[in-house]
């Protein structure tokens, strides 16, 4: 009896490591195609196709793509943006979060209200387009792909629901003392909220790496494109990842349109990969507590 | 009784310039909802007027729901609604199915490098833009020799032709999308399975249960409440189709709009490529109410099942 137990638990614990070892295999497959298809030769990709087993590897993509200004304007403006943006979104949002969760709020109910029915009715996209276009003035400017990400209420959720955690005697013993609100929001919940920061902070970043649709909605000047609009204009378009490749670089005669396209992929991604350690650790911990509300 | 109220009013404002920091700290964030929630609110009534650039959302003549008729009354209206409702329903069931199986399986493996590396794994795809999606799935499908086909011809099968056949990308797309959702809905999901009490477990092996009843008897049923609010949390959205990735994914090749255009991709289009403002809001608009009476609706659900886990 015993005997057959085990038996029938040996093979459902077999079928839990295949089955997670195949899913694991689906989800890794098309890193594995990109990054070595970006390092295959050209004529290679042009005869077979992306491979997972090329026979004749290359650099020819990646020093094409190292050479190109786009590329590196692409670099400069999404990390400004994601640098300038997610600092400034962490600041609002906390400073928000802090002031929903105060008791002394008098204004609190109605504070509470203004930012939780953004999530529920939304104007949709033509008079937000209109309202950015038109109103503010702010198409092909670097400012709009930070200013419209600014604050997602979600977010700002997720870090009341942390405020309101944290014991309020802490908060007196600084009021007794005199400090007022800024201070002891700075010097006090900053100090002891940094995880849960860092995880909206990630996020946030996470946001404004990977955003294109407000490059899309209100950017035309190619000067300013982020990395994923330049990745973008590859996607469907072949001719485009020659616009990558400089006029005067001593490549051979066919450019390498097809690794091209995957080494600026794999240059996109780059960082989400090398941070993914850190990301995944503080995106679980957001993840859980969010799960709890929201 | 006014006076009453005047006297809680000037309380209030005594209050507020005692601990004016309170409100300064929350200006930069509330003129953000201002501006780019209120306002855009606001413009909802282009959906009522002939839109013209040059007079502005006020200046533009009213013209009733001459923009909903035009709308509704179109073939484009059910396909997108069809569309947008379908890849959703398709999208919630296998994810959910997928994540459900892999929270499960987890929670029976006990190798600890196996599970952190399959974990991360599993979890990678759900950083990526659509835009990188879109690149990988234009690599696999795209092009005069699509790569799946050449893995085709080596089983001894037919070539396909795979951007003009718009009955088979609803399939593609779920499986896109379980591929980038399923590991993040998976983690929610074994959260729920960890906070398990291990006394059930015990008693059960003590009882001589199999792994297996284990799974069904115990874990299961106990992640079912979990299941359901996560279900209805994106039945709640399911009017809102993925812009970013049937755009990013899709993008104007028309041949596949049969079966993918969704709702948002629709909008867009007609404000790019007709510049049609007043239709386009009219959609917009009919999205966004029908959206708000889906989430009531799949909240006071939620609510009934579990007060904690309701929205609000």
């Amino acid at each position: 009896m015993k005997q057959k137990q085990s038996t029938s638990d040996h093979v459902f614990t077999g079928t839990a490591y295949t089955f997670l070892a195949l899913f694991t295999l689906f989800c890794l497959f098309p890193f594995l195609l990109m990054v070595i298809g970006s390092f295959t030769d050209e004529g290679e990709l042009i005869a077979h196709g992306y491979t997972l087993f090329p026979s004749k590897l290359s650099l020819a993509a990646y020093e094409a793509v190292l050479q190109s200004d786009v590329l590196y304007n692409g670099y400069a403006i999404t990390i400004f943006v994601t640098l300038v943006g997610t600092l400034s979104a962490l600041c609002i949002s906390a400073m928000l979060a802090y002031s929903l969760a105060n008791k002394r709020n008098v204004l609190q109910t109605p504070f509470l209200l203004f930012c939780y029915l953004p999530m529920l009715f939304s104007g949709g996209i033509i008079p937000f387009y209109i309202v950015v276009s038109q109103w503010l003035n702010l198409q092909n400017t670097v400012w709009v792909l930070i200013l419209t990400l600014l604050c997602q209420p979600f977010l700002v959720f997720l870090l009341v629901s942390f405020f309101r955690t944290i014991p309020e005697e802490l908060e007196e013993a600084a009021r007794i003392d005199g400090a007022n609100e800024m201070r002891i929001f700075f010097q006090i919940m900053v100090p002891i909220s940094k995880p849960i920061l860092a995880s909206v902070g990630l996020f946030y970043a996470l946001n404004y790496w990977n955003d294109w649709f407000m490059g899309l909605m209100f950017v035309d000047n190619e000067k300013l494109f982020p990395l994923q609009l330049i990745l973008r204009r590859m996607v469907s378009n072949m001719e485009a990842a020659k616009n990558l490749i400089p006029s005067g670089a001593a490549i051979s005669v066919t450019p390498p349109t097809y690794g091209v396209r995957m080494a600026t992929t794999v240059l996109t991604i780059g960082p989400i990969i090398l941070l993914y350690p850190m990301l995944q650790k503080y995106f679980v911990k957001g993840l859980t507590v969010g799960a709890v509300k929201g | 009784m006014q006076v009453q109220r005047k006297a809680g009013m000037t309380a209030k404002l005594k209050q507020i310039a005692n601990n004016p920091f309170l409100y300064v700290m929350a200006a930069p964030g509330l003129l953000f909802f201002l501006i780019f929630s209120y306002l855009p609110i606001y413009g909802i009534t282009i959906a009522f007027k002939d839109y013209n650039f040059s007079k502005g959302i006020t200046g533009s003549e009213w013209v009733g729901l001459k923009n909903f008729d035009y709308f509704f009354t179109s073939d484009d209206f059910w396909i997108v609604l069809r569309n947008t409702l379908g890849l959703n329903l398709l999208f919630i069931l296998f994810t959910t199915v997928t994540a459900v199986l892999i929270a499960l399986m987890f929670n029976e493996i006990r190798n600890k490098y196996f599970k952190r590396i399959s974990q991360s794994l599993i979890f990678l795809p759900y950083f990526m833009s659509w835009i990188v999606v879109g690149m990988i799935v234009q690599s696999l499908f795209g092009g005069e020799e699509p790569m799946i086909n050449h893995w085709l011809s080596g089983l001894g099968m037919e070539p396909v032709n795979w951007m003009f056949e718009a009955k088979l990308w609803p399939a593609i797309l779920t499986v896109i999308r379980v591929w980038q959702g399923a590991g993040y809905l998976s983690i929610i999901f074994l959260a729920a399975i960890t906070g398990i009490p291990e006394d059930l477990y015990e008693a059960a092996r003590i009882d001589g249960a199999s792994k297996l009843q284990i799974m069904l008897r115990i874990t299961l049923p106990l992640l079912v409440p979990t299941i359901m609010i996560m279900t209805l949390l994106s039945v709640g959205k399911i009017f809102n189709g993925d812009f970013a990735m049937i755009y990013a994914i899709i993008g104007d090749n028309s041949l596949l709009y049969p079966t993918t255009d969704v709702i948002d991709t629709f909008v867009f289009r007609s404000m790019r490529q007709l510049h049609d403002f007043g239709m386009s809001s009219a959609v917009g608009l009919f999205q966004s109410v029908m959206g708000l009476v889906f989430v009531l609706a799949a909240n006071a659900v939620t609510r009934r099942l579990s007060k904690e886990s309701a929205l609000f």
